[in-house]
């Protein structure tokens, strides 16, 4: 036992950070994550025994599952979001105002990743802001790495559109 | 590479996914479609966007010590009772234990540095507070710690202090010192102790350094060639007491 607690502290808990940063993304909310969290490593713990290869996508698909079970059975309304299937929007309308990433708002940036249906949302941070393989997301979510790849191609192209929306409303009208 | 594919595996492309063969044919049709190479300045301006100004949300101080309360097995509620009783047969082997497991917990100890390291250099989360000011530093980490780590600057004799940040080491969160040389950082994990040897070690290209000073034990992990950090640790140690 430990050994166990021993290999959790050396192996799991050094995760800690990137648990946070999923749960609170996928949660939208401190106090959630927070108990999230909490849940996810009495759970890496437990399993700990079983940890095999990296410890980082290893503990993320644990928190991964926490929160969707979480949020199924408090916020159910927060996993309804934009069906898996549909179909891509074959070129996006990028006219000649394309966007400017480099002069986003940040709140509103972090406002429009908020707005994103769960599941873009998810790999969306765990490949920018974990900096994740697609095989470890895949591993993540759960998912084949075809999966990811059109899930992350759809989060981003979401995430422009919707930016595109609000630095075009947020532009202030001189003629009204 | 059909159009239709080269859109579909633009974005693979964009972060590194795509195999050699795969990347090679990329590149030929990006070379010739100014449409896609358009595409791809945005994915990858998207992408920078996101990484440099969305939240990224570390845990909350006193969340590790939380949990590692609510484990369910806390090794000293079980030794207590039985240590007594086993004390007199078991002292001698005890004593010896220490000894023996010293090196192979400095080890796990550098291997977890290296890690750290690793993480904050790939992730580039070096720093949490980024700042020469020591004034700023210092009371940044006492904040976040259960002590206050010393922090000097060593700008003057061309050490600069770039930042720090709060890792977690040992089972216990650590203040981590950054300090620059030329292009290459330095990174000081920094934490009360009192006793304990020096230690030098050379691991996949780091070098790694360890000396106790005024009650603090500090690990100095650092792409720098060996001499230089061996300046470094000796300017740290007579600075700090």
């Amino acid at each position: 036992m430990a050994d166990r607690r021993a290999r959790f502290e050396q192996l799991v808990l050094p995760h800690l950070d990137a648990a946070y940063n999923l749960a609170r993304w996928l949660t939208r909310n401190d106090h959630d994550a927070e108990d999230v969290v909490q849940d996810a490593m009495l759970r890496a713990y437990r399993f700990c025994d079983a940890l095999r290869g990296e410890a980082r996508p290893w503990l993320l698909a644990i928190v991964r599952n926490t929160c969707f079970t979480w949020l199924r059975a408090n916020r159910p309304a927060d996993l309804a979001g934009a069906a898996e299937d549909l179909a891509e929007a074959a070129s996006p309308a990028e006219g000649p105002e394309a966007l400017a990433a480099r002069e986003l708002d940040r709140r509103l940036l972090n406002e429009a990743i908020a707005a994103l249906p769960a599941q873009f949302r998810e790999v969306l941070v765990l490949r920018e802001l974990e900096d994740l393989a697609y095989k470890d997301i895949a591993r993540v979510v759960d998912a084949p790495i075809g999966t990811v790849m059109s899930r992350l191609s759809r989060a981003r192209r979401l995430l422009a559109d919707s930016m595109r929306v609000i630095t075009r409303a947020s532009r202030p009208r001189i003629h009204e | 590479m059909k159009p239709e594919d080269a859109a579909r595996l633009l974005q693979a492309y964009a972060d590194g996914e795509l195999d050699p063969a795969a990347s090679l044919e990329m590149e030929a049709a990006l070379a010739a479609s100014p449409a896609l190479r358009a595409a791809l300045e945005r994915t990858r301006a998207m992408s920078a966007a996101i990484r440099e100004k969305a939240d990224y949300h570390a845990a909350p101080a006193g969340l590790a010590a939380r949990i590692g309360r609510s484990l369910p097995d806390r090794p000293a509620r079980r030794t207590s009772r039985w240590i007594f009783a086993a004390a007199a047969a078991g002292i001698a082997a005890l004593a010896l234990v220490p000894f023996l497991i010293r090196p192979v917990a400095q080890d796990r100890l550098a291997e977890e540095l290296i890690a750290s390291h690793g993480r904050a250099t790939v992730g580039q989360r070096m720093m949490d507070v980024a700042s020469s000011d020591l004034h700023t530093v210092k009371p940044w980490l006492s904040a976040r710690l259960p002590y206050s780590p010393p922090v000097v600057d060593l700008a003057a004799k061309g050490f600069p202090l770039a930042g720090g940040r709060v890792d977690y080491i040992d089972g216990k969160p650590v203040a981590v010192l950054v300090y620059m040389r030329r292009k290459h950082t330095i990174e000081a994990f920094v934490w009360p102790e009192d006793s304990g040897r020096a230690v030098w070690q050379t691991r996949t290209g780091l070098n790694i350094q360890s000396f106790a000073a005024e009650g603090m034990r500090y690990w100095l992990v650092s792409d720098l060639a060996a001499e230089e950090l061996r300046e470094f640790a000796a300017l740290l140690r007579a600075s700090t007491s």
